[in-house]
């Protein structure tokens, strides 16, 4: 240990000057307090969709991105986003898909999807809900909101694809817990709010699909297109001893008609299920926290609430 | 000796360390100090007087006339506790009621032209021109003259969104000045007093390590009954208070007892740099202050983790649950 020289004192002020503006630069989503206080317990949104842009033949199903989805880009009449809708198990929605390559582009259909907000495709500009969508130039273009799973794609229902996605010699099986949440529990987050707007600021996330164990931890509570339970998260085939992965209980959201929705039904707490989920932003927790905003504006430390849309029961 | 040997990251630990504590006690004051100005609600009151002010009514022909019977409404009244400005008002009900002063003349259920007809009775002045500006392109439905009506709301609470947003930020910047001042909490003499003093530093970066280990100054979520998922509680956690033995040792590294150089120097020729270099000081605090807590809590941890990477006992001995401490609060 020594005193601190003249050269050390300057090198170190550089350094504390230096280190805020060296924080990386986050996208914001601008949504209306009307419509996350309209949708933060639901599962889904009815809309009219207009299809753009989309897949010929669904990804393939494998690791990393071969998840099988076939991807839209489209622009709606309810949330005016830039966005993507993903139809899961794409081959085995072989009529809806076929519908859909009969489709030219800028044909609108009605379509019920589960909303999800997530930034993993969030592109380097803020995106506003309300303002002018520019038209999609390929099927994957920067947004922050899809609709991730589809239920409902004009007269094709889809909620059978909420199942394990899996072809004859593969199957998709999302990024292990630990590795996936851990990344969710640490995804940075601001939230600020005006009377009518709530902003959302993060940056790009990663592990889009995560393969778990939830142990319920109350309930589930009915709400009006699906079920809503907080569980605790495990990785798959832990012991019961096992500390959870997350600091507190998630909220695990599934969609009604589907077999994940079907099964939580009867499910109490204590209970457990192996599932394959997609996390989405927890509105009703943004809405709690602008909600009791006193004086400061702004929340910026809890890190980004976010909560896990399951898709599908796996086997042990 | 590399910049990151210990006594440079000791010092480093230390001031962000105090910054932290520092933001902690602005953030507090500045709740405070709007919560007494009631800075939200004035700033709507503000905005709907320049929505609605220079408008006679029928019975009245001074000009805040037609405010004043928007203040006496009942579905405004109702919003008042102990005569204080509501915070928030929804569009709906200022459309509600502006429609219904417009239309006062006429009982019972109102169409379009009783809007229409209302609006032209009344004297000329601001709202009315506004009003019947707007509903002239509602296609002559009511539904859709309310909705111009909330538009107009909409926009006007926009500016006042933005003049609150501005008012909190200097807010913020005046707090951490007079909170900077008071505590001459000066960084260079910060730096000075832990790089020269291994005893303090050793007493700061102790007292640091166990913030470190506190959650995260902020605001945390809870959903207290686990049966019902839609119904959260939000609170501030603990980490946004200031532990007995941090306030003494905010009291050792600030103040303005025993580190008044510049009046000691006053007689030497160095007087006016060490006046220069306090202001330095001090312009680097209030910056670091206008950051948040949050942001140097972040960073005290990056620097606790490069400093004690491996070697510490404490953190060796950590729970797994440390990070998730920090991560959510």
């Amino acid at each position: 240990m020594y005193p601190l020289k003249r050269f050390h004192i300057c090198l170190l002020l550089v350094w504390l000057i230096a280190s805020p503006l060296t924080a990386h630069a986050d996208i914001t989503v601008a949504l209306t307090k009307g419509f996350v206080k309209k949708y933060k317990d639901k599962a889904t949104i009815p809309t009219t969709f207009e299809v753009d842009k989309h897949h010929n033949t669904p990804n393939p199903i494998g690791g990393g991105s071969d998840d099988g989805d076939v991807h839209i880009a489209g622009r709606d009449t309810v949330v005016k986003l830039p966005m993507v809708a993903e139809i899961i198990n794409g081959k085995r929605e072989s009529d809806t898909f076929n519908f859909l390559k009969q489709m030219s582009a800028g044909q609108s259909v009605p379509m019920v999807g589960v909303w999800r907000l997530w930034f993993e495709h969030p592109g380097s500009e803020d995106q506003v809900q309300g303002d002018p969508v520019a038209l999609p130039a390929d099927t994957n273009p920067d947004h922050i909101f899809e609709f991730h799973p589809v239920a409902k794609f004009a007269n094709f229902d889809c909620l059978d694809s909420f199942v394990p996605i899996a072809d004859q010699s593969n199957e998709f099986r999302g990024y292990p817990a630990d590795k996936a949440f851990g990344s969710y529990e640490q995804r940075p987050g601001t939230i600020t709010a005006t009377d009518n707007a709530i902003m959302i600021m993060s940056n790009q996330a990663r592990y889009n699909y995560a393969e778990f164990e939830m142990r319920l931890t109350g309930k589930p509570k009915e709400v009006a297109d699906g079920y809503i339970v907080l569980a605790n998260v495990f990785n798959a085939g832990a012991p019961p001893s096992a500390d959870p992965l997350t600091e507190q209980p998630r909220r695990m959201i599934f969609v009604k008609g589907s077999p994940p929705a079907d099964k939580i039904a009867t499910m109490v707490k204590g209970d457990k299920l192996h599932v394959l989920g997609i996390p989405r932003v927890n509105l009703n927790e943004v809405y709690a926290i602008v909600s009791g905003f006193q004086g400061h504006d702004e929340y910026s430390a809890g890190g980004l609430p976010y909560e896990m849309i399951i898709v599908a029961l796996l086997k042990d | 000796m590399g910049l990151f040997n210990s006594t440079i990251l000791e010092v480093a630990i230390g001031v962000i360390f105090i910054y932290l504590l520092l933001s902690i006690l602005c953030t507090a004051a500045n709740e405070w100090v709007a919560a007494i100005t009631r800075r939200r609600g004035e700033m709507l009151r503000q905005g709907i007087r320049q929505l609605l002010e220079n408008q006679p009514t029928r019975g009245e022909a001074d000009t805040e006339a037609f405010l004043r019977e928007f203040y006496n409404h009942p579905l405004i009244t109702s919003m008042m506790h102990d005569k204080n400005h509501p915070t928030y008002l929804s569009p709906r009900t200022f459309a509600a009621v502006v429609t219904d002063l417009f239309t006062a003349a006429k009982p019972g259920v109102v169409a379009f032209d009783d809007l229409e007809a209302g609006g032209k009775e009344l004297p000329e002045g601001n709202v009315k021109k506004s009003v019947l500006a707007l509903v002239q392109r509602s296609s002559r439905d009511l539904e859709a003259a309310q909705v111009a009506i909330e538009g107009w709301f909409n926009d006007a609470m926009d500016r006042v969104n933005g003049w609150y947003k501005r008012r909190t930020q200097l807010w913020t910047i005046m707090i951490a000045l007079a909170l900077t001042l008071v505590a001459n909490a000066d960084t260079i003499h910060i730096v000075r007093q832990l790089g020269t003093d291994p005893v303090l530093r050793a007493a700061v970066v102790e007292e640091a390590k166990v913030r470190a280990q506190k959650p995260r100054p902020t605001i945390s979520v809870e959903y207290k009954d686990e049966d019902d998922p839609t119904n959260p509680t939000v609170t501030r956690n603990e980490g946004n208070q200031l532990s007995e033995k941090e306030l003494n040792l905010l009291g050792q590294l600030l103040g303005w007892h025993d580190n008044d150089n510049v009046s000691k120097d006053k007689a030497g020729k160095d007087w006016k740099r060490l006046w220069l270099e306090r202001i330095i000081g001090w312009l680097l605090t209030i910056l670091a202050l206008s950051l948040g807590a949050p942001f140097w809590f972040d960073m005290l941890n990056k620097v606790m983790n490069i400093r004690f990477a491996g070697k510490s006992p404490d953190e060796a001995s950590k729970k797994p649950d440390k990070q998730d401490a920090k991560l959510r609060a």
